[in-house]
């Protein structure tokens, strides 16, 4: 054998075998990338059709009335020779301004005119009262769970629990929520069975975020203060939550865009059809906590699935989806990123 | 090469931090053990451990261990990996009650003739006069400032000038107020690794124990930073009790009055550092000490 | 040196507790017993979940019973007798009338005739088909009777319960003079069913008459153009037979059937567990069979899993072993930002876009082949199933991602080490060693899917019916009602206390036990992995 042949022996050689192997990853990719593409294509849908509701061409380019009124009717009729669309406030006075047009035909749409200002109070409302209640009672459940803890029989159910909590459908959260707040306790519909149903719902979330958290702060923390003759509550507060709570906070971020997301726990348990008081208009201060609100996922259910689709029904309901959309996108992408840059910048 | 080394650390131990000898100032080499030797005044013993079994879960870590470890002296506890010298170190400030499963089957540790192992006994309070170094160094993520006084506010000691007083007594102490003392306010983790750890003794003496236990405080230094930890032990040794865990006989030779020999579990021999070293009694600790095995 | 040894015990040392309890509690313990507490809540709400399912849920199986022994007591069962065989005699006639429409097509485009020409040639079938389907006729003129009978029996039953809750009510309040005033007539049913079994040798008249105008059809069954017809020919004369060996047990049900037979409690349970109907609010018989549901939310998570698993696991493998780094840091924060689309958005998509986008590609002439296209309903399985895919993706990407991460590095580089090619290191070793935690991901993936209430309520088609098998895979194109789907939708609107709304209860409890199981089987299967790695 001579040295050219040698040379050739580690030469890679196109073959069969190769051949297949390149075939299958491209499968793979292909796998992966349709997956992408699904999830973008639906982005796109969203974010196309609904910029034409909340954005306008002249400025300010965001259509305020869409994001600060509430919803109304639509009305469409002929008028002149021309088609004219009208929200029901505007229908009216255009009725008293123009007496001869009180017999007009006019098709209705509900919920289609105005806007979801109020849809996006509630949704904000929720999202504060659940996420302040899951936190405070995960956040010390996993300082029990990491700090105080030592295995055994209780702490493994405790963690079986927590792991199957995480798991049950959200709709059975709703019935729970239905069953115990709404009727056991009387709350009716209201933020406040809205607030303790999403809570539970998200605390397995908060906990195991807590959890992870707390882990990654070095058992040298720990030791070191302990030896300096700190209480264990002393070693907690002073050397072990600073150091935990961004990433607690990061992490929970994720509960809040699974808080917003979620339509089924509060459809029985907080979410009006159509409220017309905003939040706020209350009598009494207690009045607050048992109103029930309108909600963004609700709305979106309520408009795609009551009203008919046609081209003026589309707007509101591509809007509310946007709206919705970038919402929890942004809240979602703000804990991906902020957890990716904490776990880059915290190595002790 | 040992003896190289041996004579380097050797005249550092009777000076003080601040006047740096070099290096290569020579001195007799027998004065390894020699601190130890005019005090050694019997009796004054500071820790007691009688008759100790100690448990991890079902597997016996410590066994039957008898042994007095004197006041104001330093005490190295060597051995190989696993032979139990570390646990009896976590023993004395109850370090260990933080691993699950670990219990003190027979036997009592008592300090100052107290039984720390009695359900009576605060262990905070005895953490405060039991310090201790760790293999590790572990400063807070706070200033350097923070981390001396994090043991003082713990006691609710907060007036500014105590604080600042006892901060820079800590860091003379520890030999490190020359070179932190113009960014106090920094954070620790800025330090250097054999900095850290000398930070740590700091933060250490600045609660005024009684004891520090350092479990093997240089294994993780180079051998600079190893020889200024080392310089500063015997600077410790006048003003507290010390008990170091090291794996490193050298080590132990140079800075301690008293050593014991562990192996699988068990005291094997304790005796003053220069006969282990020079005329161990045990066949084992002088298969140990002459590197036979370990 | 050691100039102030002490020698005793210096004072300073006191390391004893100082006694500062509460409620035999140091301070320290007492924050451990308040953290403490906040851990228990998991276990406190996943209880209370469980005691508000039962509590609301239970009184169902009761309530059914009463359900079910009304239907009885009151004829409803006796009259279903008579239904069930005038339903099998209709669906006979749809046979005739499908072979009617096979014959027209063969004749039409296999012999080339008119259309007109083969309605004619077709004659005698029609008046054969005409013959056969009006000889049931007095049967049906019986059983509408007869319904009404038992309508009118149940309507007074029920009027007179309504009575008796309002007395009830009346003497809660104390009114005992309006309660007294109440008029109540207990309904007898032995009385009021007698019109109904009086009609027994009617029936059986009419059902002699029906079954002997059956039988002398058969043997007129008219020629048919070919062979393949005259096969499905044979075929209705074979069910005809059947259908009338049927009949005498028609009557003697009616005749052995007894309206004091007491209503099992077991039978509440297997009408709800095996029951084949949920049909709520009709003007006759209330049914609360799971089935329907249950078969609808496991076709949806099937559908879901045939795509999101090779998708899903796919991703995994593509990701974690063959994708550069730079792709890798790209695509996972992506996959994971998919799981943050709300389903609700995604049901919307489903019927702004995905539906009929789905249907016009089954209208294309090329992919006629796929069972079940093209389809016209644009709510059904495949709609929900593709949606939850995506929603399923992402859960199962992550955690099956995270268990190929979990094989330690010297599996692989041993591997290579021994010249296996990456694609046989990942079919031979990566995927193997995940195996178990890629099974839970798929089963944590399918717990989620199952669970998922509004892209099935949305996108699904909120049909409740068992979907027709017969047509082998062509079934995804059927809308389905679902678990999830009947409570989001029914339980705004039924009456607090009703049986139909703790009907909802019990969905609610199958479905919670169903998705315990699921996170149970996944997380012994990933404990079972632990130690085979350990």
């Amino acid at each position: 054998m001579n040295l050219e042949n040698s040379a050739h022996l580690f030469r890679a050689k196109p073959n069969a075998a190769r051949r297949a192997e390149r075939g299958i990853f491209w499968l793979f990719r292909l796998a992966t990338y349709v997956v992408l593409l699904s999830g973008a294509a639906v982005f796109a849908n969203i974010i196309f059709k609904g910029a034409g509701t909340v954005f306008k061409t002249e400025a300010p380019f965001i259509n305020t009335t869409f994001l600060t009124a509430a919803p109304e009717s639509l009305y469409v009729f002929e008028w002149q020779g021309q088609k004219r669309e009208m929200g029901d406030h505007a229908f009216r006075a255009f009725k008293q301004q123009h007496p001869e047009a009180a017999n007009v035909k006019a098709e209705s749409f509900v919920y289609s005119a105005g806007g979801i200002f109020p849809c996006i109070v509630g949704t904000v409302l929720l999202v504060l009262g659940s996420m302040a209640i899951a936190l405070s009672l995960g956040v010390c459940a996993a300082i029990y769970l990491n700090e105080y803890a030592r295995d055994g029989a209780f702490i493994r159910f405790v963690r079986l629990a927590i792991l199957n909590l995480a798991g049950v459908p959200s709709i059975v959260f709703g019935l729970f929520g239905f069953g115990m707040f709404v009727i056991f306790f009387g709350w009716n519909v209201s933020l406040l069975a809205g607030w303790f149903t999403l809570a539970f719902m998200v605390l397995p979330v908060v906990i195991t975020a807590s959890e992870e958290s707390l882990k990654a702060v070095p058992k040298g923390f720990r030791e070191g203060s302990l030896a300096l003759g700190a209480t264990k509550w002393q070693t907690i507060r002073k050397n072990v939550l600073p150091y935990a709570l961004p990433g607690i906070l990061t992490s929970s971020i994720l509960g809040i865009a699974r808080v917003a997301g979620e339509t089924a726990p509060i459809m029985f348990t907080a979410a009006y059809v159509v409220r017309d008081k905003m939040p706020w208009e209350v009598e009494k201060f207690s009045d607050f906590f048992l109103q029930g609100v309108m909600a963004l996922p609700y709305h979106i259910y309520v408009v795609s699935s009551k009203i008919p689709q046609n081209e003026y029904t589309e707007r509101v309901q591509y809007g509310t989806a946007f709206v919705f959309l970038v919402i929890v996108a942004v809240i979602a992408m703000a804990s991906i990123l902020l957890r990716n840059r904490l776990r880059n910048r915290y190595k002790w | 090469m040992v003896t190289a080394v041996h004579a380097v650390m050797e005249p550092l131990s009777p000076s003080s931090a601040a006047e740096k000898p070099t290096p290569r100032l020579a001195a007799a080499q027998p004065a390894a053990a020699a601190p130890a030797k005019p005090g050694a005044p019997a009796a004054t013993h500071l820790i007691d451990i009688d008759n100790l079994d100690f448990f991890y879960g079902a597997s016996q870590a410590l066994h039957g261990i008898n042994l007095k470890i004197e006041h104001q002296k330093v005490t190295a506890f060597i051995g190989p990996s696993g032979c139990g010298k570390s646990t009896l170190l976590r023993c004395f400030n109850r370090m260990n009650d933080l691993i699950e499963g670990t219990r003190v089957a027979r036997g009592t540790i008592k300090i100052h003739g107290v039984d720390i192992y009695q359900p009576d006994v605060d262990v905070i309070e005895l953490r405060k006069r039991v310090g201790m170094v760790f293999q590790k160094s572990n400063p807070f993520p706070k200033s350097i400032y923070e981390n001396i006084t994090y043991g003082l506010r713990l006691q609710g000691r907060n007036k500014k000038s105590e604080l600042d007083e006892i901060v820079e007594r800590s860091l003379r102490g520890a030999a490190l107020w020359d070179e932190v003392k113009d960014r106090l306010d920094q954070s620790g983790l800025g330090l250097s690794g054999g900095q850290q750890q000398r930070l740590c003794i700091a933060r250490a003496i600045a609660v005024e124990p009684e004891v520090i236990l350092m479990d093997e405080p240089c294994s993780a230094l180079d051998p600079v930073a190893t020889a200024k930890v080392e310089e500063l032990i015997q600077e410790l040794r006048t003003r507290y009790s010390i008990v170091i865990v090291t794996h490193n006989m050298q080590q132990a030779a140079r800075v301690s009055d008293r050593t014991a020999f562990f192996y699988l579990g068990k005291l094997i021999e304790y005796a003053d550092t220069r006969d282990i070293f020079t005329n161990p009694a045990n066949p084992q600790t002088e298969a140990y000490v002459s590197g036979r095995f370990g | 040196m050691s100039q102030s040894i002490p020698t005793t015990k210096p004072d300073h040392f006191v390391i004893q507790k100082k006694k500062v309890q509460f409620l035999g509690l140091t301070v320290d313990d007492c924050i451990k017993v308040f953290f403490g507490g906040n851990a228990v809540v998991s276990i406190v709400v996943l209880a209370l979940i469980t005691y508000f399912l039962f509590r609301e849920g239970a009184g169902f199986f009761g309530q059914n019973r009463q359900n079910l022994m009304v239907y009885r007591q009151a004829g409803l069962e006796y009259v279903d007798f008579i239904r069930e065989e005038t339903d099998n005699h209709t669906a006979l006639t749809r046979y005739l009338s499908d072979l009617r429409l096979r014959s027209l097509n063969h004749l039409v485009q296999q012999k080339g005739l008119s259309p007109e020409a083969a309605g004619a040639s077709l004659a005698k079938f029609d008046e054969f088909a005409g013959q056969f389907g009006e000889a049931v006729d007095p049967v049906r003129v019986i059983l509408s009777d007869l319904t009404e009978t038992a309508t009118a029996i149940k309507t007074k039953f029920i009027v007179n319960e309504d009575k008796k809750e309002e007395r009830r009510q009346l003497l809660a309040e104390g009114k005992t003079v309006e309660a007294a005033a109440v008029r109540i007539v207990p309904v007898d049913f032995n009385a009021e069913l007698q019109p109904l079994r009086g009609t027994l040798p009617v029936f059986k008249a009419a059902n002699h008459a029906f079954a002997n105008t059956l039988t002398a059809l058969l043997n007129q069954v008219p020629v048919l153009p070919a062979p393949e017809l005259e096969q499905r020919a044979q075929r209705f004369q074979a069910l005809t037979r059947d259908f009338l060996a049927t009949l005498p047990l028609v009557e003697r049900n009616l005749e052995t059937w007894d309206h004091h037979r007491p209503v099992p409690v077991s039978q509440t349970i297997t009408a709800f567990v095996f029951g084949r109907q949920w049909l709520t609010a009709s003007f006759w018989q209330d049914w609360y069979g799971i089935v329907p549901l249950l078969v609808g939310s496991l076709m949806v998570s099937i559908v879901a899993l045939a795509l999101a698993v090779p998708l899903g696991v796919g991703a995994a493998v593509y990701v974690n072993q063959i994708a550069s780094l730079r792709e890798q840091k790209i695509i996972k924060p992506c996959i994971e930002f998919i799981s943050a689309i709300p389903s609700v958005v995604l049901g919307f998509f489903g019927i702004a876009v995905l539906g009929e986008a789905l249907r016009l590609l089954s209208q294309q002439s090329w992919l006629s082949w796929v069972p079940g296209f093209p389809f016209s309903e644009r709510l059904n399985i495949l709609t929900a199933g593709c949606l939850l895919a995506l929603i399923a993706v992402p859960t199962i990407f992550t955690l099956a991602e995270d268990a190929l991460n979990n094989v330690p590095r010297s599996f692989r580089e041993a591997s290579f080490a021994l010249g296996a090619s990456r694609l046989q290191t990942i079919i031979k070793i990566i995927v193997p060693a995940s195996l178990s935690g890629i099974i839970s991901a798929v089963l944590l993936g399918l717990g989620r899917v199952i669970g998922e209430t509004m892209v099935v309520l949305l996108c699904a088609g909120n049909r409740i019916a068992i979907p027709d098998f017969t047509n082998g895979l062509a079934v995804v194109v059927e809308p389905v009602h679902t678990m999830t789907g009947i409570i989001a939708q029914e339980m705004g609107e039924v009456v607090r206390g009703s049986i139909h709304y703790r009907a909802l209860f019990v969905v609610g409890l199958v479905l919670f036990l169903v998705s315990l199981g699921i996170n149970f089987m996944a997380q012994k299967i990933v404990r079972r992995y632990r130690i085979s790695i350990g």
